[in-house]
C-alpha cells in the first residue's frame, strides 16, 4: 500500500541551479513565442483567401469533428494498420501532453497563485502508470509508422507526381520525405529519452525511499533502472546521466512545439479545424457565383475561400486520393493529392510573406511549381473518390471545378468540349439534336407516354439526354416506360419542355449554362402537374436533388432503383421468372458516392434472383466508368488506358461472370464500349438493371415489349 | 486603328421545317438561329490584332437584321468586340447580296475603319458576295477566301495568304482601307462563356435606320436588290431500285420498267 504523502510526486527541478530554471523558462517561452508568431502567420495566410459563410452550427460542427478525431473513423477507412498505428501515437501523445500540461497547472499556476496541490500521493501514481503505457503506445505506433514508410513500398506514399517528369523541381519532392523521417524521429526521440530519463532518476534517486518503492507505478522505467543498476550505474553517474537527458529531452519538446506551425506537424490543428468546417455536399452541391462578382472562378491563390486555403494545409499526404483517383489509375496526369500539395505551396511562398505579392505573382494557372496545369484539370472526372475517401475533410472537386471555371472563361479547353458546349447552349441538348426529338423514343411503345405538361401525373419522369437520344439508352428507356405503364404507375414525361439537366455542364466548369439549363427546367417543371420526380440518370438526379433547390426547384425526387424496389415491395410488379445470373453491380458515382444509394439496387438484384458477386471497388469505393464532370465528351488519349477499361478488367476477374449490372445511362455506353475493347465481349455482358427487371418479369402482352 | 466587322445572324433548319406561305423562304418558325460560321472566325482575327498591338485598336461589329440579331451581336461583344452597330427597317426584307452591301457599304463611310472584314459566305444563303459587293461599293481593294494575314496597325499594307489549286499558297499584299472575306479555319475562335454574354447584354447596341446612313427605301429591299428569289422548294429525291434475282430475270424487269418509262413519256 502506498502512503498518501507529499512527498510521492514528480520530481522536476531538482538539483537544478536558480539560473537553469530560469533558463529553461526563458527557453520555454521563447518555444511558446515562436509557436504563437506561426500560428499567426497561418491565420493570416488564411484570411487572405475569399469570405465564406459557413451554414451550421459550432457546436454540431465541433462534436463531429471531436467524433471523427476520437474514433479515427475517417483515419482507418481502407487502411486499418495505419489507422490503428495512428490511434496509438494520436492517444499516446494526447495523455503524455495532457500529463505534461497538468504539471505546469499545478506548478506554475494553481500552485503558485493558490496553493493548490494535486499531483501527489495516489493520483500522481495512477497518472505515471497511465504515461507509461501512453509511452509505449506512442513508441509501438511510430514503430508501425517507420516500417509502413521504410519497408512496405506503398505506392500511395511514393511522392512522384503523374503531372510532372524526372527532372522538375516539384517531381517527387524529397523534401517531404525527409520531413516525414524527421516527425518520426522526433517523436521517437522524445519518447524514448522519457523513458530513459525515467529510469536514470530512479538509479540516482534509489535511497529515497517515496520514490524507489513506488518505482513499478513506472514499469518501463522501472525496467530500465534495473538494467541500468545491473549495468553497474551509481547514483552519481545517473544523476550525471539525467541531467543531461533532462535538457535533451526538454529542448527537443520545446523545438517540436515551436516548429508546430511551420511543419507537418500542424495537421494537428489543420485537419482537426478542416474536419470541422467539411460540407456534406461539398461535391454534390457545387457553388454558386453570386451575380454580383465580376471573377468567374479561381484565378489566383486569393480567389480561394480561407475554408478552401485551411484544407490544402490539412493534407497529410496520405495518398488515399491518389489511390482512388480513376484518372491517376489510367496515367492521367492528374493526382488529387498533387492538386491538393501544389496550391498549398503556392500559398505557402505566396501568403505567408508580411506583405502580399502583386496580383501577377498570385496566378495558380500555369506549369510553374505550384501552378496546376490545365491538362491536370481536365483530367479530372468530379467522380468525388478523392473527396470522399479524404479523412481529413479536403474538398478537392470544388477546388477543381472552381479552377476549371477560369479555363471555360478563356475557353482554354478541348475543341470538342467547346463545341459540345455551343450545342448544347443552342439546343438544350448534347446530342445536337432537333428539341421536337427529345420525347420521340417513346413513338416506338404500344401506348401514349403522357405529356406532364399537359395533364397531371403522379410521377414525372426526367429523362435526361442520354435516355432520350442516344439509341441504345433509347431501348431502356422504352422497357422502363412499359415496367411503369405494367406496374400502373400514372407518368409523364416533359418532352421537348426538357432540357440537358446540366449535372456534367456545371462540373466542366460552365457556371453560366448551367445557369441556363437549371432554370430552364425548373421553370418547366414548375408548369407541370405531378407529386415527384423519378429520373433513370443519376446526373440528372444528383443536381435536380442537391443543385437545383438553390435555384428555386425543390422536389420529391428519386433514383428510378427506389421507385422499382417499392413496386415490387407492394406487388405492383412481381418478378414471374427468376434469373439465375451471376451478376455484379458497378456503384454510379452520382447515385452511390454522391446520394449513397447504395442498398436498392442490390436488393433489386435479390429479388430478381441474381447471385450478386462484388468487385473489390464497389459502394463507396466505386471506380468511376471515365465518362463524369464532361469528359464523355472529350475522347480519352489514344493508346492510353481509359478507366472503363479498368473497370471491365477488374470484373472479368470474377469467375463465371454473366452480367455486369449498370444502373446509369453514361455507364451503359462506356461500359459497352470496353467490354469489346478490352477483348471480353461474348464472355459476359453488360445490361442495366432495368433490362433484367423486363427479364424477370416477361411482358404481359407479346405487344407490350416495344421494338 | 478601326476594324469593322460585318456578321450575319444565319437560320439553320430544325429537323422537320415547312416553306411559308408565298413558297420563296422557310417558315421562320423552324428556324435555329446562331451567329454565321464565317463570322467567328473573320472576329476572332480582328480581336486577335487588336489583342497583339501596342496601339489601339477598336473592333466595331455591323449587323444588317432585325432585332433577333441582338443576341448573336451579343455573341460578338461576348467574344472581344468594342461596340456593335444594327441597321435595321421594315423594307431591308427581301434585301438580296448586292442591297445588304450597300448599307454596309454605306455603315463603312461612316465608321471610316481601317479594313472592312466579312465571312467569305453565309451558312445559309451562300452568295458569298455581299463582302466583295461591298468594297466594290466603297471603291476599296479587296480580297477573297483569305486564310492567313498579318496586318500591322498604323501601316499601310497588310499581307495575306490564299490557298489556290494544287496546294499551291498566294501571298498578297493590300493597300488599306481594304475589304477582306475571311476564310474558316484562319484561326480558332475563341468560346464565349454564357456568364460572358450575359455581362454583355449590358453593353448597347446601336441601332441604326437608313435614314441614319442617307439610304432610302429605293436602295435596299426588292426595290435596291438586282436579282429575286422566285421559289424554294425541296427537290423531289431520285429513286433508284435494285433489282435481284438471275440474269433473265433482271433483264425482264429491266425491260419491263423501260417500256413503262417509254409508256409515261409518250
Amino acid at each position: 500500500m502506498v502512503s498518501r504523502t507529499d512527498a510521492v510526486t514528480r520530481i522536476l527541478f531538482e538539483a537544478f541551479s536558480a539560473a537553469e530554471v530560469r533558463l529553461f523558462y526563458l527557453l520555454g517561452y521563447a518555444a511558446i513565442a515562436i509557436f504563437g508568431y506561426g500560428v499567426y502567420v497561418q491565420i493570416r495566410k488564411y484570411r487572405r483567401g475569399a469570405a465564406l459563410k459557413l451554414e451550421g452550427g459550432l457546436w454540431a460542427r465541433f462534436g463531429a469533428m471531436l467524433s471523427s478525431v476520437l474514433s479515427h473513423r475517417t483515419i482507418e477507412r481502407r487502411d486499418r494498420s495505419a489507422g490503428g498505428a495512428h490511434r496509438l501515437i494520436f492517444y499516446g501523445f494526447v495523455l503524455l501532453f495532457a500529463g505534461t500540461a497538468t504539471i505546469t497547472l499545478e506548478y506554475d499556476i494553481l500552485e503558485p497563485l493558490f496553493g493548490i496541490r494535486f499531483w501527489h500521493g495516489q493520483f500522481y501514481l495512477v497518472f505515471s502508470l497511465v504515461l507509461d503505457i501512453a509511452g509505449v503506445a506512442l513508441i509501438a505506433g511510430l514503430a508501425f509508422m517507420m516500417y509502413r514508410r521504410g519497408w512496405m513500398r506503398l505506392p500511395k506514399l511514393d511522392y512522384a507526381r503523374p503531372d510532372r517528369v524526372p527532372g522538375d523541381p516539384d517531381f517527387d519532392r524529397p523534401q517531404y520525405r525527409r520531413e516525414d523521417w524527421a516527425f518520426l524521429w522526433i517523436l521517437l526521440i522524445i519518447a524514448c529519452t522519457g523513458y530513459v530519463l525515467e529510469a536514470a532518476r530512479l538509479v540516482w534517486l534509489q535511497d529515497r525511499a517515496d520514490i524507489w518503492d513506488t518505482r513499478w507505478w513506472s514499469p518501463v522505467g522501472a525496467l530500465l533502472a534495473e538494467g541500468m543498476r545491473t549495468a553497474g550505474l551509481g547514483e552519481r553517474g545517473a544523476g550525471l546521466l539525467r541531467h543531461g537527458l533532462w535538457w535533451f529531452h526538454g529542448l527537443i519538446a520545446l523545438l517540436l512545439i515551436a516548429l508546430i506551425p511551420f511543419t507537418k506537424v500542424k495537421h494537428i490543428f489543420t485537419a482537426a479545424a478542416s474536419l470541422m468546417v467539411r460540407d456534406p455536399l461539398a461535391a454534390q452541391r457545387l457553388p454558386r457565383i453570386p451575380d454580383s462578382q465580376e471573377q468567374v472562378g479561381a484565378a489566383r491563390i486569393t480567389d480561394f475561400n480561407w475554408k478552401q486555403l485551411l484544407n490544402l494545409d490539412a493534407c497529410t499526404k496520405c495518398g488515399r486520393c491518389h489511390e482512388a483517383c480513376p484518372a491517376r489509375a489510367v496515367g492521367a496526369p492528374l493526382s488529387p493529392r498533387d492538386v491538393i500539395l501544389s496550391l498549398r505551396e503556392f500559398a505557402k511562398s505566396t501568403l505567408e510573406s508580411g506583405v502580399l505579392p502583386d496580383a501577377a505573382e498570385l496566378d495558380i494557372h500555369g506549369k510553374a511549381p505550384g501552378q496546376v496545369a490545365m491538362e491536370t484539370l481536365w483530367s479530372c472526372r468530379t467522380c468525388m473518390a478523392c473527396v470522399e475517401i479524404c479523412p481529413v475533410a479536403v474538398e478537392h472537386v470544388p477546388i477543381i471545378v472552381q479552377m476549371r471555371r477560369k479555363l471555360v472563361e478563356e475557353g482554354a479547353m478541348d475543341p470538342l468540349l467547346t463545341k459540345t458546349l455551343q450545342t448544347i447552349h443552342k439546343t438544350g441538348n448534347s446530342f445536337g439534336e432537333s428539341k421536337r426529338k427529345r420525347g420521340a423514343w417513346s413513338k416506338a411503345l404500344p401506348f401514349p407516354v403522357k405529356d406532364a405538361r399537359k395533364e397531371p401525373v403522379d410521377v414525372l419522369w426526367f429523362v435526361g439526354d442520354y435516355a432520350s437520344f442516344d439509341p441504345r439508352n433509347q431501348k431502356v428507356s422504352q422497357v422502363f416506360a412499359s415496367l411503369l405503364q405494367e406496374a400502373g404507375v400514372n407518368f409523364g414525361i416533359l418532352y421537348d419542355g426538357e432540357s440537358n439537366a446540366g449535372n456534367d455542364v456545371r462540373r466542366v466548369g460552365e457556371e453560366g449554362l448551367y445557369e441556363v439549363l437549371a432554370t430552364a427546367n425548373v421553370n418547366a417543371l414548375a408548369g407541370a402537374s405531378f407529386k415527384s420526380v423519378v429520373t433513370t440518370d443519376p446526373h440528372s438526379y444528383n443536381t435536380i436533388r442537391n443543385e437545383y433547390p438553390d435555384f428555386g426547384g425543390k422536389y420529391e425526387i428519386e433514383h428510378y432503383t427506389t421507385l422499382a424496389k417499392r413496386l415490387f415491395t407492394e406487388g405492383r410488379l412481381q418478378v414471374t421468372n427468376p434469373l439465375k445470373y451471376r451478376v455484379t453491380f458497378h456503384d454510379p458515382c452520382h447515385l452511390g458516392r454522391f446520394n449513397k444509394g447504395y442498398d436498392a439496387p442490390r436488393e433489386l438484384l435479390a429479388l430478381l434472383g441474381c447471385e450478386l458477386v462484388e468487385m473489390g471497388r464497389c459502394k463507396a469505393n466505386s471506380f468511376c466508368c471515365g465518362a463524369g464532370g464532361g469528359r464523355i465528351w472529350v475522347p480519352d488519349p489514344v493508346g492510353a488506358e481509359k478507366p472503363a477499361q479498368n473497370r471491365m478488367k477488374e470484373a472479368a476477374a470474377i469467375p463465371g461472370l454473366e452480367v455486369y449490372v449498370v444502373s446509369c445511362p453514361k455507364d451503359l455506353t462506356m461500359f459497352e464500349d470496353a467490354l469489346k475493347t478490352t477483348g471480353n465481349e461474348g464472355k459476359f455482358v453488360v445490361k442495366e438493371l432495368i433490362e433484367l427487371i423486363r427479364e424477370a418479369i416477361p411482358a404481359r402482352r407479346a405487344e407490350e415489349v416495344p421494338a | 486603328m478601326k476594324i469593322l466587322v460585318a456578321v450575319k445572324q444565319v437560320a439553320a433548319l430544325d429537323e422537320d421545317f415547312a416553306i411559308r406561305d408565298d413558297g420563296r423562304d422557310v417558315d421562320s418558325d423552324f428556324f435555329i438561329r446562331d451567329l454565321n460560321e464565317w463570322d467567328d472566325f473573320s472576329l476572332e482575327e480582328a480581336v486577335k490584332i487588336r489583342e497583339s498591338s501596342a496601339e489601339p485598336v477598336e473592333v466595331v461589329v455591323v449587323s444588317v437584321g432585325p432585332d433577333e440579331a441582338d443576341e448573336s451581336l451579343r455573341k460578338c461583344l461576348a467574344k472581344g468586340a468594342d461596340r456593335a452597330i444594327r441597321v435595321w427597317d421594315t423594307c431591308i426584307e427581301y434585301s438580296d447580296s448586292i442591297a445588304i452591301a450597300r448599307v454596309l457599304a454605306a455603315v463603312a463611310k461612316r465608321e471610316a475603319p481601317n479594313m472592312l472584314f466579312a465571312g467569305v459566305q453565309s451558312s445559309d444563303q451562300s452568295f458569298a458576295s455581299t463582302g466583295i459587293a461591298a468594297a466594290a461599293l466603297l471603291g476599296w481593294p479587296h480580297a477573297a477566301v483569305v486564310s492567313n494575314l498579318t496586318c500591322t496597325p498604323g501601316a499601310n499594307l497588310a499581307v495575306f495568304r490564299r490557298e489556290l489549286e494544287g496546294g499551291l499558297l498566294h501571298e498578297v499584299e493590300i493597300q488599306c482601307p481594304a475589304v477582306l472575306t475571311i476564310q474558316l479555319g484562319i484561326n480558332t475562335p475563341r468560346y464565349a462563356s454564357l456568364r460572358s454574354i450575359k455581362q454583355a447584354a449590358a453593353k448597347p447596341i446601336e441601332v441604326l435606320s437608313l435614314s441614319d446612313l442617307a439610304l432610302g427605301a429605293a436602295d435596299v429591299g426588292e426595290a435596291g436588290s438586282s436579282s429575286r428569289v422566285r421559289r424554294m422548294y425541296v427537290p423531289d429525291k431520285a429513286r433508284a431500285q435494285l433489282i435481284e434475282g438471275d440474269a433473265a430475270q433482271q433483264a425482264a424487269r429491266l425491260a419491263q420498267i423501260i417500256h413503262a418509262f417509254k409508256g409515261a413519256a409518250s
